[in-house]
């Protein structure tokens, strides 16, 4: 019932995810220095316990034994994470699933709401750059497209920070929502949590947009070239019809190949834009989980994060026969 | 003699002269010339102070420190000039092991095809999976980075995947073209092959990516010492970002601003010189970009 | 009766070594009912003269100054909105290696479906029951074709569901653009059979445009020469055939192989066609002429009437 490429696809995810686990696994098995423990200080330290017992602890939130080697480890942690269990945090003592469950939506909403504006409008615009080309609006959008695409993320979100929310409080500080406001499903709410999540999906944006307009304008540039455009016209088919059925739908299969790596290069900026807006997503965590050391967070949060990158890789591969019969099996 | 002067007389016109003419890759050219400039004298003719001046925190610019003084009264502008050497030099650095990997990894796949290919790209699919900033943050976070050849191989191990894909497709196509298999037939040998009938071909296109693979290096050792991962350098100015949103309060009053601003904005043009130049010479390089000459 | 006039057409391209002009000053009597041909070189301005009737000029081609005239209307003069309906309701064009003048993402159906919709009002239904009509008459199954995407079918079969495609509207007239290139010798002469009929079913108007002699000797009743954006010659298919009176086409008859095949009498044309941006002066085929004489070198030889109407540019017939 599922095609031959569907299955050969899948297989293919799970066997990436899980080259990734293991190169992360050995990574962090073979730190130069004892978090065991650095961390048992570290709770000496903050909170009183006897350098004895606060090892113990530490060594009880691996989800795998330390003594044994690497090996067993190793298939210890797998069985783990098969049954759900991604570590335990050191800085906050919780499970990292409890960090997860309470973090993961927002970084799903703002990327998914940034991607989607991005990729819409972008594609738009580098489509109508194409189409009407050497006219003002072709200019100014590449000249737009070129500077943007050459600033990092987390840098122009720095400076909308500064710039709107520190300087002028045009918009919140950080946090998802505003914490005297209960969660649910009222207007107060939901105002707050679009509020609070405009600055961290505009940086995003304003970076990203860029890019599929110049790659949208190039893949439509070829697309006009071909033959069968020109047959279209000769066909006598409107323009607004060319532009759609024949420009737009052909082009946008070399943007939509390139979806899965934003998608993927995106999560890897929410670690620093979260950051700087101390919006309390993955990236905020995993960036607050590195910087403090924190390596039971750490291996589990990055789990998340490839499976999330994997996922949406094999997400978009399996859209892609729909729009481009070409590549569909037969059938 | 002559044959010199004509030698440089072609290089001239094969190489600089389109760069002048190409907007795009003229400016670009500039602005990567400046940096480039300010990364090898500036560090001899621009003296670098880092001594704590209580007295002098964070003044604006005047004629005495161009750029203001930092949270510690040292001179920010000092701070810049020096920071563009390990700017460059990491950027540099790990595009070019990043290219060298990739060539190689291109190369062997695209030519040898069959299981050492899907091997070989097996492997790149990962690579290219994998989300790069955060796992070059677990790598700093675990080995601590102390110097600037290091921090370039671990920023360089995660960017050679795309390349890697792109040299593999175009020696593919080169691959099969009738002049190789000429060349063949006349018994060339392996070696030849690649490097006089191959890397022609894919050359410029190299070019083109290793200063794109250069600016996304920027990006990623900034956002790594962004989080106080890597601080081996004092000046680069990625720490020196670190440093000025993390002192209290800098970018909420008017007098952090420049300190902010500096690294920022220096960052910034030296990713757009680098993103226009790369641009400009793929437009030169593949004439049909072009849009509104 | 004409169907078609050009009158002094001239289109420029520019390109980034100057100004090429492709076609100078050429003017053409297409008749109604007819088989016409035009027959060249590859690069003398055949497919650009197609592309000027119904302006699909590529951005960087002009048309400086002529007249296509179609039912006594100058359709250069006329508006986007007015040109784009003579587009494949008047005259419809095939144009050369139609295999990819269809949307690789859209089923056939649905082309042919909107190629319709995009001139008058129908019922899908209709639409398709015609498109089936047509897709027979070129010897295609349509239950086949029509739900299929244009990768799924040959080369040929492409060829042929354009051809259909373009009968659709009933064009007044039909223009083809090498038709048979890119095609193996056997769907070359199934498609040179299915032509004659569709010729003879309608007396439908046709204008090949090709380089390939022997369909034009097959197909066509009259047969028009063009060379390096001028036409040399103008005649009957037979006039053309039989007693050849530009040197060029002295030669192009010359240079076809028979299959009685005694080789020492087949000449090719010494030389190479001339370079667009800097043509020869005078008449341009001097260089390879071998009856070059001195006026051939200054002045470019007027198109005059050698008798009957057959029509010739060269100084051997006037001056």
């Amino acid at each position: 019932m599922i095609s031959r490429r569907t299955f050969n696809r899948v297989i293919y995810s799970l066997v990436t995810l899980w080259a990734a686990i293991t190169i992360t696994f050995v990574v962090l098995n073979s730190l130069p220095i004892d978090p065991v423990d650095v961390w048992a200080r570290e709770y000496v330290i903050q909170y009183g316990y006897t350098y004895e017992d606060a090892y113990e602890m530490v060594k009880a939130m691996y989800p795998y034994k330390l003594e044994s080697p690497m090996w067993v480890r190793y298939f210890e942690y797998i069985g783990n994470l098969f049954r759900g269990n991604l570590g335990y945090s050191m800085a906050f003592l919780c499970p990292v699933n409890e960090i997860v469950v309470k973090c993961l939506p927002w970084t799903l909403f703002v990327l998914s709401f940034a991607i989607t504006i991005s990729f819409a409008v972008g594609c738009l615009l580098g489509m109508l750059a194409a189409w009407k080309r050497r006219g003002f609006l072709d200019a100014a959008l590449i000249g737009y497209a070129s500077f943007t695409h050459a600033t990092p993320n987390f840098l122009v979100a720095i400076l909308l920070f500064i710039f709107l929310a520190a300087r002028y409080r045009l918009f919140p500080l950080g946090g998802a929502y505003d914490p005297s406001l209960k969660p649910g499903f009222n207007m107060a709410f939901i105002g707050s949590v679009l509020y609070h999540a405009a600055l961290p999906i505009l940086s995003y944006v304003i970076e990203h947009i860029g890019a599929w307009i110049l790659l949208m304008r190039g893949s439509a540039i070829s697309v006009l070239e071909e033959d069968y455009v020109r047959a279209a016209v000769a066909r006598g088919l409107k323009d607004k019809r060319i532009m759609t059925a024949y420009v737009g739908r052909n082009a946008i299969l070399a943007p939509l190949a390139l979806l899965a790596i934003t998608f993927g290069y995106m999560i890897g900026g929410s670690t620093l834009v979260e950051t700087v807006f101390r919006y309390p997503g993955i990236g905020y965590f995993f960036a607050e989980a590195v910087s403090r050391a924190d390596y039971g967070l750490m291996q589990g949060l990055f789990f998340l994060l490839i499976s999330a990158v994997i996922m949406a890789n094999l997400v978009v591969e399996l859209i892609y026969p729909i729009l481009d019969p070409r590549v569909r099996e037969e059938g | 003699m002559v044959k010199l002067r004509e030698r440089l007389r072609a290089t001239y016109y094969d190489y600089f002269k389109p760069i002048l003419m190409n907007k795009k890759a003229f400016l670009g050219f500039i602005l990567l010339a400046c940096f480039g400039l300010m990364a090898t004298i500036g560090p001899i003719v621009v003296p670098l102070d880092l001594t704590t001046k209580w007295a002098e925190r964070l003044e604006p610019p005047s004629l005495e420190h161009p750029l203001g003084t930092d949270y510690y009264g040292c001179d920010i502008f000092q701070q810049i000039v020096h920071g563009s050497r390990d700017v460059l030099l990491i950027g540099s650095l790990a595009a070019l092991y990043g290219t060298l990997i990739a060539i190689a990894m291109g190369i062997a796949s695209g030519y040898l095809g069959g299981k050492v290919d899907a091997a070989l790209m097996g492997v790149t699919d990962i690579f290219l999976t994998i989300p790069s900033l955060p796992v070059m943050m677990i790598m700093a976070a675990c080995f601590r980075v102390t110097d600037p050849f290091s921090f370039s191989a671990i920023i360089a191990l995660w960017m050679w995947a795309g390349l890697a894909r792109s040299v593999r497709a175009q020696v593919r196509s080169v691959r099969s073209r009738d002049f190789i298999e000429a060349a063949k037939v006349l018994n060339l040998g392996t070696p030849h092959i690649i490097f006089k009938e191959i890397l022609p071909n894919v050359l410029p296109y190299i070019a083109i990516n290793f200063v794109r693979m250069m600016k996304d290096a920027i990006t990623a050792s900034v956002g790594v010492m962004f989080l106080g991962l890597a601080p081996f350098s004092k000046v680069h100015w990625g720490i020196m970002l670190q440093m000025a949103m993390s002192m209290t309060g800098v970018a909420y009053t008017p007098w952090g601003l420049h300190y902010v601003l500096a690294p920022l904005l220096s960052i910034m043009l030296l990713e757009f010189g680098a993103v226009l130049f790369a641009n400009g010479v793929e437009e030169i390089v593949n004439p049909r970009l072009k849009g509104y000459e | 009766m004409d169907i078609l006039k050009v009158r002094d057409l001239v289109v420029d391209y520019l390109v980034r070594e100057g100004t090429l002009r492709v076609v100078s000053g050429v003017s053409l009597d297409i008749k109604g009912g007819k088989v016409n041909a035009l027959v060249g070189e590859s690069g003398c301005g055949k497919t650009t003269l197609i592309d000027a009737i119904l302006n699909t000029l590529p951005p960087n081609g002009y048309i400086r100054s002529g007249k296509v005239i179609f039912k006594d209307v100058d359709i250069l003069r006329l508006g986007e909105e007015e040109r784009r309906r003579i587009r494949w309701e008047k005259i419809a064009v095939v144009f050369q290696a139609a295999q990819n003048s269809l949307n690789p993402v859209m089923k056939i159906s649905e082309q042919f479906v909107e190629t319709v919709l995009a001139h008058r009002r129908e019922t899908k239904e209709k639409i398709l029951e015609r498109a089936a009509k047509l897709l027979e008459m070129v010897h295609l199954d349509p239950a086949q074709v029509l739900n299929s995407y244009p990768h799924e079918l040959s080369g040929g079969m492409k060829q042929r569901t354009i051809i259909a495609m373009s009968l659709l509207l009933d064009p007044e007239l039909l223009i083809l653009d090498e038709p048979t290139s890119a095609l193996d010798a056997l769907t070359q002469s199934y498609i040179i059979g299915m032509l004659r009929e569709i010729h003879e079913a309608k007396k439908q108007s046709m204008l090949l445009v090709t380089h390939d002699l022997p369909i034009v000797a097959e197909l066509a009743d009259r047969v028009a020469v063009m060379y390096a954006g001028k036409i040399f010659e103008v005649g009957t298919v037979d006039e053309i055939f039989y007693e050849p009176l530009h040197p060029y086409t002295a030669g192009l008859i010359n240079a076809i192989p028979s299959i009685y095949g005694d080789l020492s009498k087949m000449r090719p044309i010494p030389g190479n066609p001339p370079s667009l941006l800097n043509p020869p002066s005078g008449c341009r085929f001097h260089p390879r002429c071998q009856y070059a004489k001195d006026v051939c070198k200054r002045k470019e030889p007027p198109l005059v009437d050698a008798g009957g109407g057959h029509l010739v540019a060269c100084y051997r017939y006037s001056g």
